[in-house]
């Protein structure tokens, strides 16, 4: 049974990717364009060359940090909503610290990056304080609190660091940027990535405190009658993802975009939200998904310049892996299907 | 003076698109449905809200077709969560996620990329149609409106019999308290939960395509910026009655209009940190409410039928 | 008699699982006919099958000699079916005069005419003496007036057959008498009466004949006057009832715990504690008896530092407690079986190997690195040890815990919270829907840590369970004490008085 349930876990979303390429194909159809043509275009600007390998790597990154700070959070059950506000908020005070602090180079790597993680831990803090001490739904707050932080990300660019007559900021001085990997666009800020899945991974399913995060999560109560201090685990939650929102935004800045400008970060929080759940919460499948996103993206660009067909398939496509996956896992769950699976199951073992 | 009047008359108007989101979050809760997707619903609302009354010239035809679309797309939410008892949040966001991507999809393709701003001439007030102009502020407050405003006040009026007055209505409340007891006494839950999703889309749709057909003449993606998640904080801090929704939604609206005036004359401060109050303004209120819960107790909980 | 309900050959299956199997029932038109059996026996699916909450897999069913088919609750109440469940069917956030009215399909026109309504209701009332409050909320009420207001609303209807599922389970004895009045008075009046109960006492009281259910099937049906207390018992069980009964202790050690006039939210009847002062020795099992909801629930979260005392003292082994919390306790040795097991005792989602050491992770036994690194194959083995031990049926210790049956539940909780040889075991209803061989193990479990030395506070609603194995009985009303009594040969009567307030 156990073996049957990780398979379905696995097949819900191939088969939900699977449908949402059949539905983007049939718009693709109706725009005119050829979807076989469209999908090579895909792949090829996707995946095509070293180089746009690189340039898919570089944008699933920043995607990364965000699904990691969600995928945090809802394992200990907050549905922290606020990626967004706390990558941006990682993002103002690394690009103060890059540009007014005076000091280039490593040091002010490891501080920028330093800063922005604990910027974001912060900023998620207020959410995690009103949640534990106010009973308020994170949810809500957390998304205001992103509002609050693109309009303050404004304030930033348009005013207090505005580069000349354009609406941005200053961009990092070069010796702060981060390093390209062999050359191609993907930055050390992918190999952080990386890091801090694993991390995240290991804390999960390999410490102590994880576990107890993960109890807390899946149940609040009964991990209260077993003397875990939910309170603390759930402010550790939104410090903890906040942070890696944070640390999102940080090596984004020092890694890709160098300058804080109108769309910085936009919608990245939604969109790790999603990956999140596609994942199913599990970190390193989370960052799968999260390069598969990205590759969507890019090689949707490719795409366009082929076909035509315009660059948006690729969100409709995948908002529509979310809504099956999504839909998908609760139909596994319900009892008629369990039932369902059952008979497929006693029927193969006695025809065995 | 001058001053005041004029907030007024702009919270009023700026109140009218939260009252049909927090209205559509109210039948949906009260019918035990938690919906965190009215951002989406209205972003698709307020595209074909706009792009309908841009190629019939009529926004009130605009208006129908958001309630429609927004009819149409919520019936996926009430399919997921309903039918396959999905986790009603995590759904909500899933909408959030797949409304907008089709809202900037079907704009994209209608006019093409990179294409300039297109306009679109905005619904007539009835003091407008009738040919009245005066500046008098109880004429402007009551009749320099358009309908939508007055259907807005109107369906606050007609929730607040419908739930308290009307057989259907006592109903409708204990699909969201108590489902299995509304079943044993032959409500069909199922059935009300759905209706539910089918008003909580139209009004979503419709409170969507007013920002398209009455507030601002042309559609740019993420133009409801967090009405519909402001919807859902009108709902607790009205404590889920239609009269406490009303007087929520006029005070977040006047929190819009406030900040629209002083960005105005700014002082010099970043005009962004008035557009920052309405946000504030949620998150204050909702952390001075405080613990005290309220609201449809099976709120959030799907309902299996066969449970065992 | 006229017969008015005749169920054929009804079968009721689960996947591969018979709730009812080939069930033949018959109720005659103004008798009490009662449905006997233990839990899971099959009474309550059998009833929502009756009520159109579940299809009948195979069968037919007959109301006044014509076959009907209840597809919908709304088409039971239709036929004049009604329930009263166990769980009062009650929408809390509405008055009486609401709950009674919802989904009325008597009356026409769009807006409830309020006078006409109360009128009707209230004609309803007085006919069978049923003393309701109409503009109350359902909060303000007590259980007694909830369950009138449950009868009412069935009547209002126009229910002529109507189901009692464990009615008295909740009442105290003066409420059953009061409750039994209003069913003779219903049949007075022609109506029929389900009434369900595994209490032998009220069964051969009230019923005129009497079905007993077991294992999903039908034993048989009995008249009420061909047959005794005894007789219903063994038929319902399948065999004869052993008094075993255990070794009583009479002379405990030195006080776990001690209680010195604890308070916690005086006002509240039926979730508070006025006054309450309690001694619970090592190796002596004392049994908290009293109807649910008299403070039990907020006694046990007192002392496993869930809930915070508003007035009076605990010593903890001679030492006074200066801080409640649920980890202060577990760090005191204190275990504990929560009332609900699902809620507060396992994480569902998790799997049985992680139940069992749930509390145990950060020990160097399941961790190292200070807890940087957890064991996973010393924390499997350890599992594999405890299934054995406890006799945990599952597929594997990987399983998920929520989908194991209750006892094998109960069984995870019991391993972990007995494996570490506690100083006190708080155990709430810690049988409630477990099956005979299941509430054994756990009584024995029991049993065995109170003859180590533990200490062991047992809360619960089931009385024989109460007496089989506490060494003294202390019996709660309304957040009281109401008196202390031996566990050996206890003064039944006595007890059960002191039980309804007296």
């Amino acid at each position: 049974m156990k073996n049957s349930g990780k398979l379905v876990s696995f097949l819900v979303p191939i088969i939900s990717i699977l449908l949402a390429f059949v539905i983007g194909c049939i718009i693709m159809a109706v725009l005119g364009a050829n979807p076989f043509v469209a999908l090579e275009s895909l792949w090829i600007g996707a995946f095509g060359s070293l180089r746009n390998v690189g340039t898919t790597l570089a944008r699933s990154t920043p995607l990364i940090f965000t699904s990691l700070c969600a995928c945090f959070a809802y394992r200990c059950g907050v549905f922290n909503l606020g990626g967004e506000g706390q990558f941006l908020m990682g993002s103002i005070v690394c690009c103060y610290i890059a540009t007014q602090s005076g000091i280039e180079g490593l040091p002010a790597i490891i501080l920028c990056l330093v800063g922005g993680a604990a910027a974001g831990g912060v900023w998620s803090l207020i959410s995690g304080l009103l949640k534990v001490y106010r009973g308020q739904n994170e949810m809500i707050i957390t998304i205001m609190l992103n509002y609050v932080a693109t309009l303050f990300m404004g304030v930033v660019y348009t005013n207090w660091l505005r580069d000349g007559s354009v609406p941005q900021t200053q961009a990092v001085p070069d010796a702060t940027q981060l390093s390209r990997l062999f050359g191609l666009r993907v930055t050390s800020a992918f190999v952080i990535a990386l890091v801090v899945g694993l991390l995240v991974y290991y804390f999960l399913f390999y410490t102590s405190k994880g576990f107890q995060l993960r109890a807390v999560g899946l149940n609040m109560t009964a991990a209260e009658f077993n003397g875990f201090a939910v309170k603390k685990y759930i402010l550790m939650s939104f410090i903890v993802s906040g942070a890696i929102a944070g640390l999102g935004g940080s090596a984004e800045l020092l890694g890709t975009q160098f300058r804080l400008i109108n769309g910085f970060g936009n919608g990245y929080g939604f969109d790790g939200v999603a990956m999140a759940l596609i994942g199913q919460l599990h970190p390193l499948a989370t960052i799968l998904v999260a390069i598969f996103f990205a590759a969507l993206r890019v090689g949707s660009t490719t795409m366009q310049a082929a076909t035509g067909v315009p660059t948006s398939v690729s969100d409709i496509i995948q908002a529509l892996v979310i809504v099956f996956t999504v839909a998908g896992l609760a139909m596994v769950k319900l009892p008629g299907f369990k039932a369902f699976l059952g008979r497929l199951t006693e029927r193969r073992k006695e025809a065995a | 003076m001058e001053f005041v009047m004029n907030i007024i008359l702009s919270s009023v108007r700026m109140a009218t698109p939260l009252i049909f989101l927090a209205l559509a979050e109210l039948y949906s809760q009260r019918a035990g449905l938690v919906h965190i997707g009215l951002e989406g619903l209205a972003s698709i609302g307020s595209l074909v809200g706009f792009l309908v009354s841009l190629i019939t010239g009529s926004p009130m035809l605009g208006v129908l077709a958001g309630a429609a679309v927004g009819i149409l797309v919520n019936m996926i939410f009430a399919y997921a969560t309903v039918t396959l008892c999905a986790e009603q949040i995590v759904y909500g966001m899933a909408i959030n996620i797949f409304a907008p991507a089709l809202a900037a999809f079907i704009y994209r393709v209608y006019f093409g990329a990179g294409s300039e701003l297109v306009q679109v001439g905005l619904m007539n007030t009835l003091s407008g149609s009738l040919g009245i102009t005066s500046d008098n502020f109880l004429v402007r407050l009551l009749l320099d409106q358009t309908p939508m405003v007055y259907l807005a006040y109107g369906l606050v009026i007609f929730t607040v019999i419908y739930f308290n007055r009307t057989k259907s209505g006592l109903n409708y409340k204990a699909v969201g308290e108590y489902p299995k007891a509304a079943a044993t006494l032959g409500i069909n839950v199922i059935g009300v939960k759905y209706a539910a999703c089918v008003i909580c889309g139209a009004l979503a749709g419709i409170g969507g395509a007013y920002l398209t057909t009455c507030y601002a003449n042309t559609y740019v993606d993420g133009n409801v910026a967090g009405r519909g998640f402001i919807a859902l904080a009108a709902v607790i801090f009205g404590r889920w009655s239609g009269a406490g929704v009303l007087l929520a939604c006029l005070f977040f609206g006047f929190c819009d209009a406030l900040q629209i005036r002083l960005q105005v004359g700014s002082f010099g401060v970043p005009y962004q940190f008035f557009q920052m109050i309405p946000y504030v303004a949620t998150v204050v209120v909702l952390a001075s409410i405080g613990m005290k819960k309220a609201g449809p107790k099976s709120s959030g909980k799907p309902y299996l039928k066969e449970e065992r | 008699m006229d017969e008015l309900l005749r169920m054929e050959h009804v079968s009721k299956r689960f996947g591969d699982f018979y709730a009812n199997r080939d069930i033949n029932l018959s109720v005659r038109k103004g008798e009490v006919h009662t449905l006997l059996g233990e839990n899971g026996a099959g009474k309550s699916t059998l009833m929502n099958v009756l009520i159109g909450l579940y299809q009948p897999t195979e069968g037919k069913i007959f109301l006044n000699g014509k076959e009907v088919r209840i597809d919908s609750p709304a088409q039971a109440v239709k036929l004049g079916i009604g329930m009263v469940h166990q769980h009062f069917m009650l929408v809390e956030a509405m008055t009486v005069f609401e709950n009674i009215i919802l989904g009325d399909r008597n009356t026409r026109g769009i807006f409830i005419d309020r006078e006409a309504r109360r009128k009707e209701i209230l004609e309803l009332a007085e006919r069978y003496g049923l003393d309701v409050e109409l503009d109350r909320p359902i909060t303000e009420i007590a259980v007694g007036a909830q369950q009138r207001v449950e009868i009412l609303k069935t009547l209002y209807r126009g229910a002529e057959l109507l189901i009692l599922d464990e009615p008295t389970a909740a009442l105290t004895d003066i409420e059953v008498e009061g409750l039994f009045k209003i069913i003779r008075k219903l049949t007075e009046e022609g109506k029929s009466v389900i009434f369900i109960s595994h209490k032998m006492r009220e069964v051969l009281q009230i019923s005129d004949r009497i079905t007993i259910l077991r294992s999903g099937e039908v034993v048989t049906t009995l008249d009420r006057s061909e047959t005794d207390g005894q007789e219903l018992a063994n038929l319902m069980i399948g065999r004869e009832l052993s008094p075993s009964h255990y070794e009583k202790v009479e002379e405990p050690g030195d006080p776990v715990i001690q209680l010195r006039n604890v308070d916690y939210h005086k006002a509240s009847k039926h979730a508070g504690l006025s006054g309450v002062s309690l001694t619970v020795g090592r190796g002596e099992i004392v049994g908290i008896a009293g109807v649910d909801g008299n403070g039990q629930s907020q006694l046990a979260q007192i002392v496993t530092g869930v809930l915070t005392p508003e007035g009076g003292e605990v010593d903890m082994k001679g030492s006074k407690v200066a801080q409640f919390t649920p980890n202060g306790f577990i760090l005191e040795n204190v275990s504990h079986i929560p009332e609900d097991r699902n809620k507060m005792g396992l994480i569902g989602n998790m799997s049985v190997k992680d139940n069992i050491v749930l509390k145990a992770t950060d020990s160097p036994e399941f961790s190292s690195a200070g807890g940087y690194f957890l064991k996973k194959k010393a924390i499997r083995s350890y599992a594999l040890q405890m299934q054995e031990k406890y006799d945990i049926r599952c597929t594997s210790v990987e399983q998920e815990a929520r989908n194991l049956s209750g006892g094998n539940q109960q069984k995870v909780i019991l391993a972990r919270e007995l494996e570490g040889e506690p100083d006190l075991l708080v155990a709430v209803h810690p049988t409630r829907g477990l099956d005979i061989g299941a509430t054994r193990f756990v009584h024995d479990t029991m049993i065995g840590a109170r003859d180590k030395g533990c200490g062991v506070l047992l809360i619960s609603a089931d009385f024989d369970e109460i007496l089989e194995v506490s060494d003294r009985i202390v019996v709660m009303f309304e957040g009281q004490i109401m008196g202390v009594f031996s566990g050996k040969n206890p003064p039944i009567e006595e007890i059960s008085l002191a039980m309804a307030g007296k």
